[in-house]
């Protein structure tokens, strides 16, 4: 057999004007005219590493390069794709594992601020496809269910079309590729609005046909999720990676990025590459690829432009708006999983939230408060009914009607919704809100009559329009 | 470091100091509960799937850091300790009463549920016993209508999904469901009209707040005002476990009580509703005797008992009773047939069978008739004795055609013309007795002493009045000897009956 020319990976593009430098791997095709196609995308590559895959390797060996690669979830939890790939009970185990498997991939991105995933199912909903179908051969899956954002209607469309070529050219159907024993099929389903459908539990109830109410957890998905059969969830981007991990193997994509902390054993790293944004308050908000390793500030700066004409930025939120914000004077950590947890936030989306000095603080957290309130899916008590206290108590500080004692009592919500849910949302409420009154309690104390607060800032503040997020 | 072993060797969980053997499937709740510690709950059943929403049961769990758990689903393992009464878990439940009360009107005086509310309770024990939040409370949704015989309060409403579940996993017709979202999530019925289930109103008693409340029953009386008593339903012979409730001789409502071996939680609408007849104008309050003009003379008990016995006398015959009577009822009724050389035959009713609890068999006690050895009376036959407590039991037909001088009747309305000396019959929740389900199973009637005119003898009594007066050579039993009679009796031999001294203490309600 010829020795295969062994593919080579994107490089960092080369920059000379000192900013951290692009690595294109999953944005390669972005740009392309009509990259979204079939024939051009194959003409770039596509399914090369499906055919590899089905060509040359065993199911166990793709999950073992997918293991070596140390990939995270790129949804925000940061979950190992591994791992998470390894829990499905293997064909032949009885019991779950002789039940039919899927894959519910979660394009349900609804994160405020968060607009990555768009890009690949816009873009290059071929690649997507093919991580869809590695992780359907590597983990035994028969079904692929696209959940798709439903007011992403070009994403559907585009992820509709890719399916349709795919199928007709022996992609998708019986037999993948012409591989016989791999059989695969995909669907699109757009979601109906709700950000509670983008909880991987919740997706499920939802793609099942009832409300997005998440479930509790054991049964994990991968055992027990769609139609109480066993089910991988994965994000569009995850995904999107498996074709290179592939393709240039795990061990390429492992030494991309932050090395795992030699003196923390459960440190996992953040290797690879990895879509990031910015949006808010900057002069070029976008979508970029890098290899980990650029700081916030490097990104909000360097490639969000920074704040626009004559202001400073105030506050970032690292990852979407569920994470704690960073001020001005902490924007130069990496944007890490580990990284940022330590520096007290989270990479979650990955995707900057700016906020700049004419953001008031207060105004900020009634917003986000009541993007929490509205979301809630109304389960849990403490979320349910905590979400939207939270809000009122905001929007009586913005009115100069609060006192210091609603600190007291937001610090107490805080405790009591924080980790008291069957799911993350009241987390994610949680996370935002008490990191902006803690780093900025000065604005509150400003809105409160008498309560000797910085009244310039305030005053500030009090007067300036605010933008927070993109719900 | 706490022993953790069974003395079985089995695996345990240490619950606040005490190691407790558990089963597997059991959540930590289960266990607790088993071994009589109560972990507060609202969305917890053991008869439904478990949601883990309400947040009221978290514990802490020794290693687990700080993040409380839910106690309803929970697995214990080998070796866990929970604490139910740390500061952590005592400041997460307050925590979450908090956020309960934070939208709850604080309707209490006009709430039908107050006395019974489980919001109310645990405020009581877990809260903090201060108000924190002066915003508004978000409004939602009063005085809903879920069919016919419910109403919905969205305000009070906890979210729970009870009866969601209900109507989705036992009834299996899944009428409700939640909608909106955050804190304007509420119930909403999927379904215009009625309910498909015949047994949604045990939604009523699965809501742990006045959110769902009977129509039949609110606004007519405080909890604390009514006296209750643990019985049976008597609608069909299925002999659902119940309690009745009443007040100042009125019942007011009727509410199953768990049993596992008969109706384990629940009851059906039409059984629950059956009760109309108690509360008849036209019951009868006082033995009557024909006058000399045809006309009703108003009498003593012992001289109806004297009138009656001389009118059995004179034209003896057999004795025709409701199939709903009990095991001493009827014990007497065939006794007093022998005496009057006669038979004794029972009537009852059937009618639709539903498939779950309902039965045919609308004779709560037909299947202690038969064992008894009492023939069915289907069409109309003479009888001198007749007891009859519900018209569909013993229709007009078998009642005027028996042409019965002595008559218990517990309404006016169901005296046949033939009757020379009638008694006023109590009604089901005025009586004590035996009955023998459809099942075979034999289960204790109980008087409510709240419930009905209250100056009633005891069927039983005036029924073995007159078997002495027939028969001067019987000994008195008393419903104790006629339990005792009973028992040895060769039909009940594969029955199990009620302890003595239960059946001993049978007695008016609390």
């Amino acid at each position: 057999m010829a020795a295969k020319k062994k593919p080579t990976p994107p490089k960092p593009e080369p920059v000379e004007d000192g900013r951290y430098p692009q690595t294109k791997v999953l944005s390669r095709n972005f740009g392309v005219k009509d990259s979204w196609t079939l024939a051009v995308a194959r003409e770039r590559g596509a399914y090369a590493a499906l055919q590899k895959a089905l060509d040359d390797m065993t199911p166990e060996e793709v999950l073992q390069e997918v293991k070596t690669s140390r990939v995270r979830g790129r949804g925000g939890a940061g979950f190992p794709t591994g791992v998470k790939w390894g829990f499905v009970p293997r064909a032949g185990s009885g019991g779950q594992g002789d039940k039919p498997k899927y894959l519910v991939l979660n394009a349900d991105e609804s994160e405020p601020g968060t607009f990555k995933d768009r890009y690949l199912m816009e873009l290059d909903p071929h690649l997507v496809l093919e991580g869809c179908l590695l992780c359907a051969y590597a983990c035994g899956l028969s079904t692929v269910y696209i959940y798709v954002r439903g007011e992403y209607p070009l994403c559907i469309a585009r992820l509709e079309g890719a399916i349709r070529e795919a199928r007709e050219a022996g992609i998708l159907g019986a037999s993948v590729l012409g591989h016989e024993g791999f059989a695969c099929e995909a669907h699109v389903h757009p979601g109906a609005g709700a950000y509670i459908c983008g909880e991987e539990t919740g997706m499920i109830e939802s793609l099942e046909g009832k409300r997005g109410h998440p479930r509790i957890k054991p049964p994990f998905p991968a055992v027990e999720g769609a139609f109480g059969c066993p089910t991988v969830i994965n994000n569009v981007e995850t995904l999107a990676h498996v074709p290179s991990i592939v393709q240039y193997g795990g061990a390429w994509f492992g030494g991309l990025g932050i090395a795992p902390d030699p003196d923390n054993p459960r440190s996992l790293g953040s290797s690879g590459t990895k879509l990031m944004g910015v949006s808010g308050n900057v002069r070029t908000p976008g979508v970029w690829e890098f290899e980990f390793g650029i700081t916030v500030r490097q990104l909000v700066e360097g490639y969000g432009g920074g704040a626009p004409e004559g202001r400073t930025i105030k506050a970032v939120i690292p990852g979407g708006l569920s994470m704690p914000v960073l001020t001005a004077d902490e924007l130069d950590v990496k944007m890490g999983f580990d990284d940022l947890v330590k520096a007290g936030s989270g990479l979650g989306t990955a995707t900057a939230i700016v906020m700049d000095d004419t953001c008031d603080m207060v105004e900020a957290c009634e917003n986000i408060a009541h993007f929490f309130a509205d979301e809630s899916c109304g389960q849990c008590t403490p979320c349910r009914e905590g979400c939207h206290w939270m809000e009122k108590i905001f929007t009586r500080i913005k009115r100069g009607e609060g006192t210091p004692a609603d600190l007291d009592l937001l610090e107490n919500l805080f405790t009591n919704i924080e980790g008291r849910t069957i799911c993350a949302l009241a987390d994610a409420a949680v996370w935002p809100l008490r990191s902006i009154v803690r780093k900025f309690r000065h604005e509150f104390l400003a809105r409160m009559p008498g309560a000797g607060g910085d009244d310039a800032a305030g005053g500030a503040a009090a007067s300036a329009p605010h933008t927070v997020g993109a719900s | 470091m706490a022993e953790t072993k069974s003395t079985d060797g089995g695996p345990t969980i240490t619950i606040d100091g005490r190691v407790l053997p558990y089963e597997p499937g059991q959540t930590v709740i289960q266990v607790a509960r088993a071994h009589g510690i109560e972990i507060p709950h609202y969305c917890y059943h053991p008869g439904l799937p478990i949601a883990g929403n309400c947040r009221i049961c978290m514990v802490e769990v020794e290693g687990w850091g700080t993040k409380p758990q839910i106690a309803c689903k929970l697995q214990p393992s080998d070796g866990m300790v929970v604490h139910t009464q740390s500061e952590l878990a005592k400041a997460a439940r307050a925590g979450t009463m908090e956020m309960l009360l934070v939208n709850h009107p604080l309707d209490c005086p006009i709430c039908d549920q107050a006395g019974e509310c489980h919001l109310q309770d645990y405020s009581y024990q877990l809260g903090a016993g201060r108000a924190v939040t002066t915003t508004a409370k978000t409004k939602l949704p009063k005085n809903v209508p879920f069919g016919s015989k419910i109403v919905y309060d969205a305000e009070r409403c906890i979210k729970c999904t009870l009866c969601v579940r209900f109507c989705e996993d036992v009834a299996g017709t899944g009428e409700l469901s939640m909608g909106g979202r955050g804190d304007e999530e509420i119930v909403i019925m999927t379904s215009r009209g009625e309910f498909e289930t015949g047994y949604a109103m045990n939604i009523i008693d699965l809501c742990p707040v006045g959110a769902l409340t009977s129509r039949d029953f609110r606004f007519k009386s405080r909890l604390w005002f009514m006296d209750f008593t643990p019985t049976v339903c008597t609608s069909c012979a299925k002999g659902c476990n119940v309690v009745t409730g009443g007040r100042d001789g009125r019942m007011l409502r009727m509410e199953p009580r768990e049993n596992q071996d008969v109706n384990r939680w629940w009851m059906c609408d039409e059984g629950r509703l059956d009760y109309a007849f108690v509360n008849a104008p036209t019951r009868l309050l006082a033995p009557r005797v024909r006058d000399a003009q045809g006309g009703w003379a108003e009498v003593t008990w012992d001289d109806a008992i004297a009138a009656a016995a001389g009118a059995l006398r004179d034209a003896p015959g057999s004795v025709l009773v409701d199939g709903n009577c009990s095991l001493e009822e009827m014990l007497l009724a065939g006794d007093l047939a022998a005496a009057m050389k006669g038979k004794a035959k029972y009537a009852a009713a059937t009618g639709e069978a539903d498939g779950w609890l309902r039965v045919a068999e609308r004779g709560a006690n037909a299947a202690g008739a038969e064992r008894l050895g009492l023939a069915r009376q289907k069409r109309a036959g003479t009888s001198a004795l007749l007891v009859v407590e519900r018209d569909a039991n013993v229709p007009a037909a078998l009642r005027d055609g028996s042409g019965a001088t002595v008559v218990f009747a517990s309404d006016e309305t169901l005296v046949p013309d033939s009757a020379r000396v009638v008694f006023p019959l109590g009604t089901w929740a005025e009586r004590d007795g035996l009955l023998v389900n459809a099942d075979g199973r034999l289960q204790e009637m109980r008087a409510n002493g709240a419930i009905g005119p209250g100056n009633l003898t005891a069927a039983v009594e005036v029924l073995e009045d007159l078997l002495g007066e027939l028969d001067p050579e019987r000994d008195w039993r008393g419903q104790e000897g006629l339990r005792a009679e009973l028992r040895a009796h060769d039909a009940f031999a594969d029955v199990e009956f009620p302890a003595a001294r239960e059946a001993a203490g049978v007695g008016a309600g609390s």
